[in-house]
């Protein structure tokens, strides 16, 4: 720990956090990680274009806001502010400010699943910890991922007892509720052998300013489990907000997954999706809905390392204003992965000439008995489609509105939660209700 | 994976590696006096001497790229000889003292008499064929006004078209490897085809009489003046060898308004063995600007030989309607490694291209489509359409697909499609129903799957390409 820092941006965030951290006594396993997590850090930096996986997305702004780690405080009331809360569910975990906030979570009464924060789990089940904590989020070369495992609040582990169908949504609510701060949100869940659940992530911010989320997610779907993952990011549009999500299927598991970016200035989301066992599935499909000055980067890494998975991918962008949208998706087929089936589709919408989109969809495959495609297109609303729109009445402006919302509909359709699908289409009427 | 298509794709090059030049060879190693010397033997003007040397300061300041998808040693640049004058190779004083085996290939791939000599290296003026044949090419040329000869040739002949069009299209600081060609080019191509003309025959290097051996830094300049149009073919068939291992060449492409450039390539290079010992390293940069209205450029290739095979013919798209085609075919078997794919940068407005990949792995090879399309903001209404398709035979093999699509104008459509397919089973015991043997049947499925890029040759290369590539993967049944 002697040596020295040698990006000066990754400095100021660990010196700050040195500040306010309290030394530890006991060394347990989560300890000797952020231990491990900070002296990686020095030897890595922050990410610039010149870097192949950050060609498209400029971070260099960040740079200048140095944001202190946000510390939990309070918030009363939260649960009065509209279209914040769930109709469906009752079962739903805050964070608030990176912090998990027991007192405004609130669990099914009927024990079907186990919900701890990290510091219970290592007391109470250090073995579950040991065995899952860190294990899918590397933080060998992804320094978001590092200095979220090092400046980590107490994260929230989630855990689905084999054969357990949870009835009910799992809403987990991120809340950020102040600006110029940095939030390190971490959440853990395993759905044991042949358990069932949804969860909705939500990301949101309460107020309009500048914030950086840094946000790591693992996900453990064991043998015949299932898991119907819904992602919806609608930070503030000065927010940073930095994602790595990391998925291991197991053997016949499946994994759903619908993810949308909607707010934040520069938002990134790196999702990795590791089909560890035969007869594993997933079905990974994104939206990002930008306008203004956003900029909204997915990225994704399907990896069929056995023989018989399946996986579909379908990511859309709508592209309006100055906004920027980029997309890099990757399918790997390992060797010996026979029978794979993997297709993947981009399709992208630009709505204004100073709208940019940058694409890159790519293949690897390392096995000959498989069967793979990928498409992307990039294009405008279809001219034939707006003048059969006009010919029945619509106005241009409501036929253009229409065909968008049409476009976006289908990701927004794959949402299985009625009251979140409601709002989403909602939210992307109102969007496209310009003029 | 059935053992009779293992035996198909696992058959031996079928040739040693013969070489035998003697020449007026330069000490190793590059430095300024190198390129001085280079200059000077070639008795270049001053303001190429300064090019040669500007392109080495760059050359100087730059890293070797490692992006690629490919693993070789690291090239000792020192240990390389950049200047030999070759002395005219041993002429054979007949087609009967022509190695049988290379004729057998010949036979096989249906390579047409008079050229089958030519390649061979027996002295030219033995065959009346020959000679008659590129005379009459020449004269031909000459009537309408096209000059077509070596680079350094045209040097001295044209130096002031030279100087106007000479890095034009790849400056020489553009790449590692293009400004290590730019300061030690010693051969190459030039063709100038003047308004209006359209060229009476396909122009194909094997008929530039002057051509004994290609250069390891090759340097080829063809411009289409308004309205011209050519169809230049580069290499061919038959296996060509090679001692040196890295060549580097460069192709420059300028295409005025109305003109046409098609560029066919058929590369065969030695490949290295079954082990993956040996084998040319192609690291080629080729580049069309398409500079006026209504210009065209295609590029049409076929890549069977070489170790690696790194190369991304590219078209720059700059005059209002021009056109960008680009259709590949790529086969590698045993340990080669390609990875090609093309650039296709729509500056103007209405500016449409087309990209159709075909790879095909086989053994413990590697291949990779990776293309670029760029619609800056300045091309309205371009249009692209790329399709790229893998085929696998063998479980060891591996195929990948790097496209970066970049958008920045709204009018644009923009459409990419890949797919991955190998030859079943299935496929084989339909062909077996029919009473057409595995070999046959590989052959025409993978025949079946180039098809579209095999239209675009010129007819006899077609033929020769559709034999070469049975060729490549083809084995003896039983």
């Amino acid at each position: 720990m002697s040596t020295a820092i040698r990006d000066d941006y990754l400095e100021k965030l660990i010196e700050s956090w040195k500040k306010e951290a309290s030394p530890v006594h006991s060394v347990s396993y989560l300890d000797q990680l952020r231990e491990d997590a900070l002296d990686r850090i020095e030897s890595l930096r922050l990410p610039t274009i010149r870097d192949e996986e950050w060609r498209f997305t400029d971070i260099s702004s960040l740079r200048s806001m140095p944001f202190p780690r946000a510390s939990a405080a309070p918030l009363p009331g939260l649960d009065k502010q509209a279209g914040t809360f769930l109709d469906e569910t009752a079962c739903r975990l805050v964070f608030v400010d990176g912090q998990y906030m027991s007192g405004l979570s609130s669990l099914a009464d009927d024990g079907s699943i186990t919900v701890c924060s990290l510091s219970e789990l290592i007391g109470t089940r250090a073995s579950i910890a040991e065995r899952y904590f860190g294990q899918l989020a590397d933080f060998q070369e992804n320094v978001f991922v590092a200095l979220n495992t090092a400046l980590m609040h107490d994260g929230v582990c989630i855990v689905i007892p084999a054969g357990v169908s949870v009835k009910v949504p799992v809403h987990i609510l991120y809340v950020t509720s102040r600006k110029d701060v940095a939030v390190y949100p971490r959440c853990l869940l395993i759905a044991e052998p042949g358990a069932n659940v949804t969860v909705v992530e939500e990301y949101v911010t309460l107020y309009e300013g500048a914030s950086l989320t840094n946000a790591v997610t693992e996900m453990y779907i064991r043998d015949s489990a299932c898991v119907n993952h819904i992602r919806v990011q609608r930070e503030s549009s000065q927010a940073f907000h930095i994602a790595n999500g990391s998925v291991l299927v197991a053997q016949s598991a499946h994994y759903d997954s619908v993810s949308l970016a909607l707010g934040a200035r520069i938002s990134r989301f790196d999702q990795k999706i590791i089909l560890a066992g035969g007869n594993a599935e997933c079905e990974v499909d994104g939206l990002a809905l930008i306008a203004g000055r956003q900029l909204a980067d997915t990225h994704t890494f399907i990896d069929h390392a056995n023989p018989h998975c399946r996986s579909r991918q379908l990511h859309k962008c709508i592209v309006d204003e100055s906004a920027h949208g980029v997309f890099s998706g990757k399918i790997m087929v390992r060797p010996h992965a026979q029978q794979t089936d993997a297709r993947q589709l981009n399709r992208n919408l630009l709505l204004s000439d100073k709208a940019r989109m940058d694409t890159k969809p790519q293949l690897e495959i390392f096995a000959d008995d498989v069967k793979c495609a990928h498409g992307a297109t990039v294009g405008q609303l279809d001219n034939e489609s707006l003048f059969y729109l006009r010919s029945r009445g619509l106005t241009e402006v409501a036929a253009r509105n229409l065909l968008t919302y049409a476009f976006g509909g289908e990701v927004i359709n794959r949402v299985i939660v009625p009251s979140l699908k409601q709002r989403l289409e909602e939210y992307i009427l109102a969007r496209t209700r310009i003029g | 994976m059935s053992a009779v298509l293992q035996h198909l794709v696992n058959q031996p090059y079928k040739h040693g590696f013969v070489t035998d030049i003697e020449a007026d060879i330069a000490p190793k190693g590059l430095n300024e006096d190198i390129i001085r010397l280079i200059s000077s033997k070639k008795n270049e003007p001053e303001w190429l001497l300064a090019f040669r040397l500007e392109a080495y300061r760059k050359w100087l300041d730059m890293v070797e790229p490692a992006w690629q998808n490919v693993k070789y040693p690291k090239i000792d640049f020192q240990d390389i000889s950049y200047y030999s004058a070759p002395k005219p190779k041993k002429k054979l004083a007949s087609m009967d003292e022509v190695d049988p085996e290379l004729l057998r290939t010949f036979e096989k791939l249906g390579v047409p008499m008079h050229e089958r000599a030519a390649l061979a290296g027996v002295a030219v003026d033995v065959i009346f064929d020959s000679v008659s044949v590129a005379t009459t090419y020449k004269e031909k040329l000459a009537e309408v006004g096209i000059i077509f000869c070596s680079i350094s040739e045209a040097v001295q002949k044209y130096p002031e078209l030279i100087r106007q069009y000479l890095g034009t299209v790849v400056p020489p600081g553009d790449n590692y490897y293009a400004a290590l060609n730019s300061a030690v080019f010693t051969d190459g191509s030039f063709c100038f085809i003047p308004k209006g003309v359209k060229c009476p025959m396909d122009l194909s290097t094997y008929f530039r009489i002057n051509t004994e051996e290609s250069g390891q830094f090759e340097r080829t300049l063809i411009i289409a003046e308004e309205g011209a149009s050519v169809s230049y073919l580069e290499g061919c068939t038959a296996p060509r060898f090679d001692t040196n291992q890295l060549h580097a060449a460069v192709v420059e492409l300028v295409a005025l308004d109305d003109a046409d450039i098609k560029y066919s390539t058929v590369q065969n290079w030695y490949a290295g063995d079954e082990n993956g010992v040996g084998g040319i390293y192609n690291f080629v940069t080729k580049r069309g600007l398409a500079k006026g209205r209504n210009s065209r450029i295609s590029w049409t290739q076929v890549e069977t030989g070489s170790a690696i095979t790194w190369k991304y013919p590219s078209c720059i798209l700059r005059g209002e309607n021009s056109v960008g085609e680009f259709y590949s075919v790529a086969v590698t078997n045993h340990h080669q490694q390609a990875d090609t794919g093309t650039k296709m940068i729509h500056i103007g407005a209405n500016t449409r291209s087309t990209i159709v990949s075909k790879g095909i792995s086989a053994g413990q090879s590697n291949s990779s489509y990776r293309g670029l399309v760029r619609i800056a903001p300045t091309a309205r209404n371009a249009r692209n359409y790329s399709q790229c398709d893998s085929m696998l035979i063998g479980s060891q093999c591996g195929a990948h697909t790097f496209p970066y699509i970049q958008v920045q104008n709204d009018s644009a459509q923009v459409e990419h499609e890949a797919s991955t397919s190998k030859i079943g089973e299935d496929q084989l015991f339909y062909f077996a129903q029919r009473g057409i043997g595995a070999e046959e049947a590989v052959s025409m499925i993978i025949n079946g799957f180039c098809k579209e890029v095999f239209q675009q040759l010129p007819l006899e290369f077609a033929v020769e390409a559709t034999k070469l590539l049975s060729f490549k993967l083809e084995g003896s049944v039983g």
